[in-house]
């Protein structure tokens, strides 16, 4: 489904990313984790290019990213992304933050776009706030319509940048449930994560990535009851000592 | 002779300026049309990803924003007919040099309302598979445009003023008409009055309609 080969990024003489090499099957989980300024964001930014890569690799459903000839905004749009910092448009109603995309990129009708927001909006479970303005919502309420807005546009995997730093910690369980049933429901997901949780409970795979290298990736029972590099033993200790 | 204020000169004269207010609104209107479309133009050049449409744009501002209008207005309307060989219509040349000249200050007004929306709403427009020209149509020119209205209104007083200028090149706008009535009688202080209370009333009158046209705008978002 997606395809990393040796990315390199380099911003400036800053070299965040050293060559990460991540393929991800249909229908996989991959959490990636990691400390602050480890590149981990930006290896999700690069898949869709919303990060230009400086050099490598990368294949999206059978088309190639780099490649200028490939139409971005075709692969962005099979490819959702999720911010932290939610990024709703503010002057659309929810509603109509779901129905943009399926409108204006795939040429949907108004009325069976806004049938499908609807659905997508009960899905996460807002249905009755269909015509509230994101300002009228919750940051955990802003995040499920963020993922009700990528989910409009079916796309074949969904890419999640730190989904629940932003949101006060009593708001953290109804996303992440979101998320939970979509990996049920078998949707492609890269998680960039800090909730190892969910990690360890939703994840096929768990990759470590830390100055610009994945360190150790596998398994969520193996990764964290056996952690083998220093650096990953040295980072879960942090973690868990916090929880 | 002592000096008289005549409070009722100053009520009669206002219907005699109706017809150089007339132009005034017109050149107005006209100009400020013209100077919003040079503007946003002007404004979305400066941020383009070509390097010559971002000079272009940016000789322009700096050409407009260094010069005085006067200066402007006497070149268009008195220079720029010698070297073309063709008289410019004093009308047409005041509403020019209005859009040309406020197109300038709209382009920073624009540049600046288009850069002050975060990042995220263009990388969120984009992730969804827009184009740039839609994720600037639909996501940040409706934000930017709100963020727009107060230093657009303060645009639009400084130009209704500015069309004053234009009786230099003979247009029979506002300030002209107050001139040629003074002329027949002499009643320069209840005249120029009459004149500056028109405009007051004017600028008055686009604050207010900016203020409200502001607060809808804020209704629609937050209901």
């Amino acid at each position: 489904m997606i395809r990393i080969e040796n990315l390199h990024k380099r911003f400036g003489a800053l070299e965040v990313l050293k060559g990460v090499d991540l393929h991800v099957k249909p229908g996989e989980v991959v959490c990636i984790i990691g400390p602050s300024g480890s590149g981990k964001s930006t290896v999700l930014r690069c898949i869709n290019r919303l990060e230009e890569p400086t050099s490598g690799k990368i294949v999206v459903d059978g088309h190639d990213v780099m490649d200028p000839a490939t139409n971005i905004n075709a692969i962005r749009s099979e490819t959702g992304m999720v911010f932290q910092q939610f990024n709703l448009f503010p002057h659309m109603s929810v509603l109509d933050n779901v129905t943009l995309g399926p409108i204006k990129v795939r040429g949907v009708k108004r009325a069976e776009a806004e049938t499908l927001g609807r659905e997508l909006l009960a899905k996460v479970g807002l249905a009755d706030k269909a015509p509230k303005f994101p300002d009228q919502l919750s940051g955990g309420q802003k995040q499920r319509v963020a993922i009700a807005r990528s989910l409009a546009l079916k796309p074949k995997a969904i890419l999640f940048d730190e989904p629940t730093s932003a949101l006060d910690p009593e708001l953290v369980g109804e996303v992440l449930e979101v998320m939970k049933r979509l990996a049920r429901e078998g949707m492609t997901m890269v998680v960039v994560t800090h909730e190892m949780g969910f990690a360890k409970e939703v994840a096929d795979r768990v990759i470590f990535i830390d100055q610009g290298r994945i360190q150790e990736e596998g398994p969520p029972r193996e990764f964290f009851s056996n952690p083998k590099h220093p650096r990953l033993r040295d980072f879960l200790g942090k973690v868990f000592s916090h929880e | 002779m002592a000096f008289q204020f005549e409070p009722s000169v100053v009520i009669d004269t206002i219907p005699l300026l109706m017809r150089g207010l007339k132009l005034t609104i017109l050149i107005t209107v006209g100009g400020l049309f013209f100077g919003f479309l040079l503007g946003a133009l002007a404004g979305l050049m400066k941020i383009s990803r070509s390097f010559i449409a971002r000079k272009t744009a940016g000789i322009y501002i700096e050409c407009i924003r260094g010069t005085p209008m006067l200066v402007q207005a006497m070149f268009l309307y008195f220079g720029v007919p010698m070297a073309i060989g063709m008289r410019i219509h004093p009308l047409v040349a005041g509403i020019i040099v209005i859009a040309v000249n406020s197109g300038a200050y709209i382009a920073e007004i624009v540049r600046g309302a288009i850069q002050s929306i975060n990042v995220g709403q263009t990388e969120a427009g984009r992730s969804i598979g827009l184009t740039r020209f839609q994720t600037m149509r639909y996501v940040i020119w409706p934000q930017a445009f709100k963020r727009m209205i107060p230093p657009l209104g303060n645009q639009f007083i400084i130009s209704l003023k500015d069309t004053s200028l234009l009786m230099v090149i003979g247009v029979g706008e506002l300030l002209r008409t107050g001139q040629e009535i003074v002329a027949v009688n002499f009643r320069a202080f209840e005249v120029y009055l009459a004149v500056a209370i028109v405009y007051l009333a004017m600028t008055l009158s686009i604050a207010k309609g900016l203020r409200i046209l502001e607060h809808r705008l804020h209704m629609r978002t937050q209901r």
